[in-house]
């Protein structure tokens, strides 16, 4: 039986679709408190929840909820601007400039995005076509790029190819000749943050007939990612690999994916020395994808300790400028961006976060059963239609717009009209460990509206590049 | 040199067989599922009339784990299925509250904190390696084993071969006392000092469990897992007489008051230890026992590191070192810190590769083995985490050996022996992974490498050192 032509799937779909929605409006607001059992450390209920916000309005909350730092009591959470004087503000938003160049290197194709950032490798398998396609047309309407991670292109984001990283990694599922053509960015993956040295593996319930096809496999058997590429054991090696990709695809600039050991800033000089157009370090605290846990506290630095490494030992080596850096790993709000980038960064990759503005409560659940039940990290013909891509698009696209603004009024308040002065500039962060965030696990109600955070509105039009 | 068991001339791949080990006792769920009943009878009602009663659309639940399932829907959820995803509360956050079940959050101590508790019974129960999604949740650093990092390289593998090359990395260890050097004469016989050690496949052992958690099958349990790992277990003198224990995977622990007790051993012990150092009953074993290994235990007591020198002077050449149940040495200190300074003391005086470092208390994940190695141990005596295993119950604060009450059930034995061999299968799993990360082929290769760590201090000085307010 049909009702309003529409088929029982269609009709179960439609009533747990609207039903979350509202959900995502409804509890940030506040009016049922905090759900008790939402949040950690990192991604703390306050951060999930004012995310949720952005991604409905496009600005950060103005109820009291805490969107700029987490409870982890370290990194990012403890440090803080060095804001100037509010008489020494810059008062014209639409000087602040907050786009910047993919291409360091005095030849090859110049790319500029029009915010720092860009979305991180989340492969066709690991999550659905749908999400892709949501990320991938917001990085369109932004400017930037979204990485297609390690699985080929389904045939819906093809049309996006201008906006899409693709991304070679050891098990080059997906890879071909073509898709590297596709590209006006490639990727190599050396490394992966959240498991670093380990390699990657999708389980063979996500290992669906399409999922199969594109990676030209077997449907429905396990797939591993060896670690590392087995034909790299030397920064020769390494530079051999870049100067295949190029053969293929000239044009493209060549983006180099990297862990972050001890020595992950001799890593830096040698992608450099390679050919690298951009270096992506990615910390182990962050990430989408399923990961032994051993891995993710244990094994490599966080982006936080690396950022600064690799910054001064380029700047000492003379080769900066030519290098970007892209940082990823635990970069979860604006303020992460804009600390990144004080700390060295050029820019940073975003992944959870994206996700979260679709809706993920951060629940670890991604490889179990039919995977996320929120229709994210999954290949589940009924859970992946919880995610429309127009939908979801817009709400990818409304936490872009929301961070540009942060990031715009960060610079105005420290004087500063592009976001590329911003870079390294360390002394104007404060370290300040008894951080009021690190009390905030526990955290308070969200406040009432008359206790509202100011937010400045000078700088809410956001300058078009 | 003795090896414990496996003198096969052929090469056979180390391995722990797993096999699930469901809990016996009820372990709390991780969730409380709270459903207003009246709210969803009216949302029910509501659902009929509007989808014109289809009944597959209105009983169609937010629960893709069951949890309503059951047959009477959310009117009886079925809680021990939650995985805390959240859906059901965001989708009807009028309706369903979903909670941390204080049961659960309770287990454990200060340091035993429930998400270690969560994952020794994971493991345990399915001997695997924890696999999550979305990243780390946890505190940045810390103290101890919390602010320290493993290494890992992006292009060197412990081996091209394999798919990870994982599988050839061995995690065997010596303990014993070894000379500097091996001498042949010139028939190629050795000649001078010959290494007086044992091998086991993994670089864990049990410790004695402390008075308090003893029972018969505890024992048993300690035993026969010990015997089926290729491993060891200490235990004190007088319960090995008293069961009556033949074992040389069995460590007897001697007190100065077993003195007299040594000749009613029913066997020749592969390795001893020492209660606390005396010269004379050290002597006393050593005459006694002329094959065995001898170890002393010496707690982490402020200059620990000058009585260990001392006792490398009287030809000991196995130590374990023991630190509280919480980590700590006698005067506060992390044992992370004293195990540097009791394997650096030795490295200062040429000693270290004579001696063994066997160490235990406040190790209690799968990472702390490595890092603990890292700072200088060869192997590690497995204290608390052995309970955790087999579902015992903190109360209240389990400091140390003297100071802690567990509440510890009969538990089969065969149950108890999988699940620690459960427990020890995945955390060498585990330690294979930090290891292969590194490019590491041989687990005796970390030990005291502290150069393939990262400190929390170190780094936060390197990267955080220039900024305002930084050491405040
Ligand atoms: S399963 Fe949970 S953590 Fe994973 S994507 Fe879905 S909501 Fe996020
Ligand atoms: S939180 Fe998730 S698993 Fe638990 S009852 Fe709700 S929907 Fe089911």
């Amino acid at each position: 039986m049909e009702i309003d032509n529409k088929t029982i799937e269609q009709l179960i779909t439609e009533k747990h679709t609207i039903a979350l929605r509202r959900g995502f409006s409804v509890w940030p607001r506040g009016e049922f408190g905090k759900p008790p059992a939402l949040g950690d450390f990192r991604w703390t209920a306050d951060l999930i929840l004012s995310t949720w916000i952005q991604a409905e309005t496009g600005k950060p909350p103005t109820n009291g909820l805490e969107y700029r730092v987490g409870a982890s009591g370290g990194g990012f959470d403890v440090l803080d601007f060095k804001f100037l004087p509010e008489d020494q503000w810059i008062t014209n938003g639409n000087l602040i400039d907050t786009s910047i160049s993919l291409n360091g290197r005095p030849y090859d194709k110049k790319i500029k995005i029009s915010v720092p950032w860009y979305g991180g490798g989340m492969s066709y398998g690991s999550i659905s076509d749908h999400v892709m396609l949501s990320r991938v047309r917001a990085a369109k309407e932004w400017g930037t790029y979204t990485s297609s991670g390690e699985g080929g292109y389904p045939d819906t984001i093809v049309p996006y190819k201008d906006n899409i990283i693709t991304q070679v990694a050891t098990g080059l599922f997906g890879v071909r000749e073509q898709t590297i053509q596709y590209a006006p960015i490639i990727e190599l993956k050396y490394a992966q943050g959240a498991k670093p040295g380990l390699g990657g593996h999708l389980l063979a319930d996500k290992s669906t007939a399409s999922v199969a096809k594109i990676r030209e496999s077997v449907p429905w058997v396990s797939l591993f990612s060896p670690f590392p590429f087995h034909s790299v054991y030397s920064v020769e090696d390494h530079k051999k690999h870049l100067d295949w990709i190029k053969t293929i695809n000239p044009a493209a600039l060549l983006c180099v994916k990297v862990s972050t050991p001890t020595d992950v800033d001799m890593v830096a000089v040698g992608s450099f020395y390679a050919g690298a157009h951009i270096l992506n370090i990615d910390g182990s605290y962050g990430s989408t994808g399923a990961a032994p846990e051993i891995a993710k506290k244990n094994i490599a630095m966080p982006v936080e300790y690396a950022i600064p490494k690799v910054h001064k030992y380029l700047v000492s080596e003379g080769i900066r400028d030519e290098l970007i850096v892209m940082a990823s790993g635990g970069i979860r709000t604006a303020y992460d961006i804009a600390k990144a980038i004080a700390l060295g960064a050029d820019g940073c990759v975003l992944g959870t976060t994206e996700l979260v503005a679709i809706g993920c409560t951060r629940c670890s659940n991604c490889e179990r059963g039919r995977g996320c039940p929120f229709g994210l990290t999954t290949t589940d013909p009924e859970l992946s239609q919880l995610v429309d891509p127009d939908w979801g698009m817009r709400r990818i696209s409304s936490v872009y717009q929301s961070f540009q603004f942060q990031l715009k009024d960060i610079l105005r308040r420290l004087g500063l009209t592009s976001i590329r002065e911003l870079r390294g500039r360390s002394d104007l962060l404060l370290y300040n460990k008894q951080h009021p965030s690190n009390d905030k696990y526990k955290m308070k109600k969200v406040s009432k509206p008359e206790e509202e955070l100011r937010v400045e509105e000078s700088v809410t039009d956001s300058v078009v590049e | 040199m003795v090896t414990l068991s496996r003198n096969e001339p052929e090469y056979v791949r180390y391995e722990i067989k797993i096999q699930p080990a469901p809990d016996v006792i009820p372990f709390p769920s991780r969730f409380k599922v709270r459903v207003k009943k009246h709210r969803l009878a009216g949302l029910l009602l509501k659902e009929l009339v509007h989808y014109r009663g289809q009944k597959e659309v209105v009983t169609s639940r937010p629960c893709v784990y069951g949890v309503f399932s059951g047959p009477v829907g959310g009117f009886a959820p079925r809680e021990d299925k939650c995985v805390g995803c959240l859906r059901c509360t965001t989708q009807y956050p009028e309706m369903v509250e979903i909670f941390r079940n204080p049961d659960r959050e309770n287990l454990g101590d200060s340091h035993f904190t429930r998400e270690y508790v969560d994952s020794v019974h994971y493991e345990s129960q399915s001997g695997r390696v924890p696999v999550r999604g979305a990243g780390y949740r946890g505190k940045f650093g810390g103290e101890g084993w919390d602010g320290m990092w493993t290494d890992m390289s992006e292009i060197v593998r412990p081996t091209r071969d394999g798919i990870h090359g994982r599988e050839f990395i061995s995690t065997a260890v010596d303990i014993g006392e070894k000379p500097l050097l091996l001498q042949f004469n010139s028939e190629g016989i050795m000649v001078g000092e010959t290494p007086h050690c044992l091998t086991i496949p993994i670089p864990m052992l049990f410790d004695a469990p402390p008075p308090s958690a003893r029972t018969r099958a505890l024992t048993e349990i300690l035993v026969r897992s010990a015997t089926e790992t290729e491993t060891l277990c200490i235990l004190p003198l007088p319960e090995i007489l008293e069961f009556s224990i033949r074992n040389r995977h069995v460590v007897p622990l001697i007190s100065l008051s077993d003195r007299d007790k040594l000749s009613e051993l029913g066997f020749a012990p592969s390795m001893i230890e020492m209660e606390k150092w005396d010269e004379n009953l050290y002597g006393i074993i050593r005459d006694q026992f002329p094959e065995a290994i001898v170890a002393v235990r010496l707690p982490y007591s402020p200059g620990f590191e000058d009585r260990l020198l001392m006792l490398v002077d009287h030809g000991v050449g196995v130590f374990h070192l023991v630190g509280s149940y919480h980590g700590r040495g006698q005067n506060g200190e992390f044992v992370r810190d004293l195990i540097s300074a009791g394997h650096r003391a030795l490295v200062a005086v040429g000693k270290r590769d004579r001696t063994t470092l066997i160490g235990s208390g406040g190790i209690i994940a799968a990472e702390h083995v490595p890092k603990a190695i890292i700072c200088g141990l060869d192997a590690v005596a497995l204290d608390t985490p052995v309970l955790v295993a087999l579902q015992a119950r903190m109360i209240g604060e389990c400091v140390d050996w003297n100071n802690n009450q567990f509440d510890i059930r009969e538990v089969p034995v065969d149950w108890g022996v999988q699940r620690l061999k459960n427990l020890l299968a995945s955390w060498r799993d585990q330690l294979l992974e930090i290891l292969g990360a590194m490019g590491l082929r041989e687990v005796r290769r970390s030990r005291g490498e502290t150069g393939r760590a990262m400190f929390q201090e170190d780094l936060e000085i390197e990267a955080f050192g220039e900024i305002e307010g930084y050491g405040d």
